[in-house]
């Protein structure tokens, strides 16, 4: 492996022990970044650099520390001394402390946002500019509101501990929230425009929530269904760059071993017995995957499955979503009579009219119903709504189509 | 570290028809709390203020103060009381703050307290 990749696959780990060391996310972040450089210029790999660079990362952290505080170093001197016989005893087992520094940077009292930016920062260690070009925002308003969140966990006493496992609830509803934000801002785009680096980490940290808390059923289902989105990746666009519709994707460009390995985590999830909203997205999601195995989908189970999120998880995009799948499993008449429900509550309406997907859905049923002038008018209001590149070419074809 | 808990409320639950009877209850719960965070050593201090129709603030405008009648900030919930706790992180701050009881519309405002440099 390259010494890049090292310290790629490292990065989580020596950041997350870094961090516990020294109870700081900006010193952990800086001795790491030195660490690394010291390791690239090192002259062969280390057998194991997530080790390497934490020992490392410890030494350089505190000289960084030591250069900030002068008058602070006959602390310095103790911490010298523990430092040292770390290097003594090296090498043995490092603790993983991932699990702990993904609840520091999830923890609910920094603002949603702003814990997705810090997780992508700090434990993915994304760009700057690229977080905030993911968040449609400026470089610097990024960066400022990374700092802030650093110093909210310096300063208002958010806890390094990781904490009992009874008192998780909302803390791990927090971690889930923060990845489910994460999973959301990756896959706005159909095409992808912005870029691969985002949807990968996104993965790899879904992957690794799911690795370190394999009795949580919640982060296996998200780990499954950020996995599911991910496999279907690169059947997400035409050759003219459209937006190809899952229920249309070519399935030999899909990824069968991420699909199975999200099978994998919803059948172990399945076996905790404590289902839940992404448990089900999830499995919604892999019913449409089974296409790739043998060609059919069920309609009708998906139709249920949006039953059950109705119901565990009720919001008016859940219930558009349910429309559309009622009227794929039941016929076109059935699902607009739904959406014609939805329609009944005016504040809702007020809502979804500045929602792509109400549009589309409205237009494809209408569509199916041969109402084709209103499909149309319907798929036209979807499109003033600025969809990003490769929707619009493929509303704009659905549109011709009917027009013509 | 110390954390002051700041309890803003909207005092008018505590008006009109079985409102001191609610008040009362409020009054209850919070002395089991202090007994409760007494025993846990996690209580350092607090009080509860007088409403809002009792306050004056001086009001600064670049440095110059003049005096007001009314709280700081003209909202509907108001600044009835705080305690200051010892608690080892933010978690058990927020925990305790979830104890203190709000029967109406209000907010809980958790500030770490500045601690000096020994």
């Amino acid at each position: 492996m390259s010494k890049g990749a090292d310290i790629d696959n490292a990065r989580p780990r020596a950041i997350a022990a870094l961090a516990v060391h020294f109870r700081d996310l900006d010193i952990a972040e800086d001795a790491f970044a030195d660490a690394a450089s010291a390791y690239l210029e090192k002259g062969i790999s280390a057998d194991n650099p997530a080790a390497w660079l934490i020992t490392a990362g410890k030494r350089k952290g505190l000289d960084a520390m030591r250069k900030r505080n002068a008058e602070e170093r006959a602390a310095d001197g103790l911490a010298l001394v523990r430092d040292m016989t770390e290097i003594i005893t090296f090498p043995e087992p490092i603790q993983d402390e991932r699990l702990r520094l993904i609840f520091i940077c999830c923890h609910p009292a920094i603002a949603l946002e702003a814990r997705v930016a810090l997780a992508l920062k700090v434990i993915c260690g994304l760009p700057v500019a690229e977080i905030a070009r993911v968040f449609v925002t400026s470089e610097q308003t990024m960066y400022q509101r990374i700092t802030r969140a650093k110093t909210k966990v310096r300063d208002a006493g958010i806890a390094f501990e990781l904490p009992a496992r009874k008192e998780w609830g909302e803390r791990l509803d927090a971690v889930l929230l923060t990845l489910e934000l994460a999973y959301t801002v990756a896959y706005q785009d159909a095409a992808g425009e912005r870029d691969d680096g985002l949807s990968a980490e996104v993965a790899r940290l879904a992957a690794m929530l799911a690795e370190l808390l394999p009795d949580e059923a919640e982060a296996l289902g998200l780990a499954a269904l950020v996995g599911l989105a991910r496999a279907r990746e690169n059947a997400r666009v035409d050759g003219d760059g459209a937006m190809v519709p899952v229920s249309q994707q070519d399935t030999t460009k899909w990824n069968i071993a991420a699909i199975e390995q999200a099978g994998n985590w919803l059948d172990q999830a399945a076996q905790k017995r404590a289902p839940g909203p992404y448990q089900v997205m999830a499995t919604i999601q892999l019913t449409h995957a089974r296409r790739a195995f043998d060609g059919q989908v069920d309609a009708l189970a998906i139709a249920q499955l949006y039953d059950a999120l109705v119901a565990l998880r009720p919001g008016p995009m859940v219930a558009l979503n349910r429309a559309v799948a009622i009227g794929t499993a039941y016929g076109a008449q059935r699902g607009f009579a739904e959406l014609e429900l939805i329609e009944q509550d005016a504040s809702i309406v007020e809502k979804l009219e500045h929602a792509r997907p109400y549009h589309v859905a409205r237009g494809d049923l209408l569509a199916k119903l041969d109402r084709k002038a209103e499909a149309a008018e319907a798929l036209e209001r979807a499109l003033k709504l600025d969809p990003p590149s490769a929707e619009r070419l493929f509303l704009q074809s659905k549109r011709d189509a009917l027009l013509g | 570290m110390q954390f002051t808990l700041l309890i803003n409320e909207n005092e008018s639950v505590y008006e009109g028809e079985g409102g001191a009877k609610l008040m009362e209850e409020v009054v209850g719960k919070h002395m089991a709390l202090i007994e409760e965070m007494q025993a846990a050593n996690a209580y350092v201090g607090g009080h509860r203020l007088l409403g809002a129709a009792t306050a004056t603030t001086i009001k600064y405008k670049a440095g110059e103060g003049t005096l007001h009648d009314g709280p700081f900030a003209e909202t509907h919930e108001e600044l009835g009381g705080y305690y200051v706790i010892e608690a080892a992180n933010l978690d058990e701050a927020i925990g305790w703050a979830r104890k203190i009881p709000v029967p109406g519309d209000g907010g809980i405002e958790i500030r770490p307290v500045w601690q000096n440099e020994e």
